[in-house]
């Protein structure tokens, strides 16, 4: 299981720059989920490290070993695509054992291989079927199942469960995790789906255009998320953003608006300091909103829809033209046009830099 | 309680139909009934329905293939047995070549990008527009005097009218073999090169599997072009290596046209095509790529 390197990569489609030079290094037996919005170039940073997009510049390293020339069947890595891709004149014993047959595994081993996989991924009353007889969730298990019998240094997945419904997508992200701990392996995962990510990856890697916002841990990007994009994507729903600048006042510094005053805690008050009259973004989740508006700074917000969910409900309200998204237990406590007053805690609050979007 | 309601037909629409099969199958059902029959039964004009079915022209026609000598025979003329043969030689290997070659042609021209890839692939279609009269000539003067060995030119030969029938069918095979690659996911060769394939295995073991039912159809439309072609094979061929076709004309002399014989041999010639056609088209199959990708 190699450490892998990417060195400067670079990847245009003729003029058309998909990836600006990407440096990005990914431990021996990590779990790495890269994550974005769609066309920010995952699946292309992937297919880049399988082998089947060449780079225009730069180098992948596999301990070392420069990769970029090798073709896909020499670097020893297996995939598990969006779309599946089952070989459809195949049964799916023979597509999964079909990298196995290639390299000329004598047989007893290949099928001892294929029933231990197809029962780990509860596919084994399947294999004589073929791909067309099988439902969505199935295929994507044969999927998962062709990669999983090679015993590849390297897995990459490009969004594997995407095409799966919610309650399917649900079940399978919980039996990937699990899988996860059992198998020691590089595993590269590409999503656009948070939740996916953050149950998921022991890293996790923020893209956005081509460019790698931020990398570490679930815990970290959700509690120190670099910039506000990583605040805005980590999180769901997602992160409030309102438009003010910072005042000092007596020695205490608050952040205003439209429609809010919201008092900075002592130990940011310290930190930006010479930051007064500055233009930014504060940042509040959804959850971080207190029904009791003694805590921290106290702010009005207008109900305009709630979307009740049963435990907790998502209501949407207005705060100086804005949407504000409020998380709260149980259901609204009135109806459209209520104005409501909650409290927002100093430690909830990020702030960001409105031009640049950098956290400060 | 509600039965299937029909839409009442209009009459006219039944008569169509009607004409429409008498024309379509009545000169096979005249083909077939005359074959078995003996030559005064297909010239007397009363009888046309009512004989006695005779095997005696298919003996004719196979006599030297068969295991005994028909007592009816004075003389065993080969001819028919050999046009015969050299009709299945003929469609048969010049189909195989074409295929063989269509295939990888269309899928290079499908999946490589080169320079001239769109002109190539327009100009293949522009050679069907050529009629195969047209190129009668040109193709009898160079295959009877350019290109020899020795004694030995290509007119006349096998291999002659082999690359003749490949050149005419190329076209049309490349053009319906591009539309069906067209419609394999790329993803499909991108997992067999992930699983170790190389690009040779990713085509025969991936890419013709997946398009049979491509392979298939222009198997069959090369096969009967083949096989019914006259016009090159009279001009090309001679005597030893003529086809069913020829043949046939061949044998409407002025003086004696062996009408039984001729029946015979046609519905023998229609047999092979037939055959074939039932082989390749349980190929078929719609939705060749069902289920290899979400949909
Ligand atoms: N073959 C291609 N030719 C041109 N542009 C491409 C090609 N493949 C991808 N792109 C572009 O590259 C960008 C990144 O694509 P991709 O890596 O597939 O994004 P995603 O993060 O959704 O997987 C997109 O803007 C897409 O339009
Ligand atoms: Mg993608």
């Amino acid at each position: 299981m190699p450490n892998i390197v990417f060195e400067k990569v670079e990847k245009s489609y003729g003029a058309v720059q998909v990836l600006p030079p990407l440096d990005l290094s990914i431990d021996d037996g990590e779990f790495t989920v890269l994550v974005g919005p769609s066309g920010c170039g995952k699946s292309t940073t992937l297919r880049i490290l399988a082998g089947l997009e060449n780079l225009s510049g730069g180098e992948i390293y596999f301990d070392e070993r420069p990769i970029s020339a090798l073709a896909p069947k020499e670097r020893d890595v297996a995939m598990v695509f969006q779309d599946y891709a089952l070989y459809p004149h195949m049964n799916i014993a023979r597509n999964m054992s079909f990298a196995l047959r290639l390299q000329r595994v004598p047989a007893a081993e290949i099928n001892k291989k294929v029933r231990g996989v197809a029962e780990m991924l509860n596919i084994a009353h399947l294999l004589e079927r073929k791909p067309a007889e099988l439902s969505g969730g199935q295929r994507q298990r044969v999927a998962m199942g062709r990669a999983l019998v090679r015993d590849a240094s390297t897995f990459l997945f490009d969004e594997p469960l995407s095409n799966l419904d919610a309650k399917l997508r649900a079940k399978m992200r919980i039996e990937l995790a699990e899988m996860r701990n059992a198998l020691d392996k590089n595993m590269v995962y590409v999503t656009h789906d948070q939740i996916e990510a953050m149950t998921l990856g022991d890293r996790i890697v923020v893209m956005s255009e081509g460019v790698i916002q931020q990398q570490g841990s679930p815990e970290e990007l959700f509690t120190r998320p670099a910039n506000k994009f990583v605040a805005g994507f980590i999180s769901s729903p997602t992160m409030n953003f309102f438009d003010g600048e910072l005042v000092l006042e007596k020695d205490v510094l608050w952040a205003r608006g439209t429609g809010f005053l919201l008092q900075i805690s002592p130990e940011q008050t310290q930190r930006l300091n010479g930051h007064a009259q500055r233009n930014v973004s504060v940042g509040v989740r959804p959850s971080a909103f207190s029904s009791d508006p003694a805590v921290g700074s106290p702010i009005e917000l207008e109900l305009v829809v709630s979307e009740y969910l049963g435990a907790q409900s998502v209501l949407v309200t207005r705060c100086g033209g804005k949407d504000i998204l409020v998380e709260i237990e149980g259901r609204a406590p009135g109806t459209a046009g209520t104005v409501m007053t909650f409290g927002v805690p100093q430690k909830d609050i990020m702030l960001f830099d409105q031009e640049s979007g950098g956290r400060l | 309680m509600s039965a299937p309601v029909h839409e009442r037909q209009n009459p006219a629409f039944y008569a169509l139909m009607t004409a429409l099969i008498v024309m379509s199958l009545g000169p096979i059902v005249l083909m077939l009934s005359n074959s078995f029959k003996l030559n005064v039964d297909i010239m007397s004009d009363t009888s046309s329905l009512l004989f006695l079915p005779t095997l005696k022209n298919y003996e004719t026609v196979l006599c030297n293939t068969l295991w005994y000598t028909p007592k009816h025979v004075e003389y065993c003329n080969p001819t028919f047995g050999w046009a015969l043969g050299n009709s299945l030689i003929i469609a048969i290997i010049s189909t195989a070549i074409t295929l063989v070659t269509g295939c990888m042609a269309a899928y290079a021209i499908v999946r490589f990008r080169f320079l001239g890839r769109g002109s190539l692939s327009m100009t293949t279609l522009l050679m069907r527009m050529v009629p195969p009269a047209v190129l009668l000539v040109p193709v009898f003067g160079i295959w009877t005097f350019n290109y020899c060995w020795g004694d030995e030119c290509l007119d006349g030969t096998y291999t002659g009218i082999i690359l003749v029938y490949v050149a005419m069918n190329l076209p049309f095979v490349i053009w319906i073999l591009q539309s069906f690659i067209v419609q394999v996911p790329i993803q499909l060769e991108e997992a067999a090169r992930m699983d170790g394939a190389n690009p040779f295995q990713v085509f025969y073991l991936v890419l013709l599997p997946v398009i049979k039912p491509g392979l298939a159809a222009a198997s069959i439309f090369t096969f009967r072009i083949a096989w019914n072609e006259f016009l090159l094979a009279d001009a090309l061929l001679d005597r030893k290596t003529r086809t069913v076709p020829v043949t046939i004309v061949n044998s409407l002399t002025e003086h004696d046209i062996d009408w039984g014989v001729i029946m015979a041999t046609g519905t023998l010639l229609a047999i092979p095509p037939i055959i074939f056609t039932f082989v390749a088209s349980k190929q078929i199959i719609i939705g060749m790529t069902a289920g290899a990708v979400k949909g």
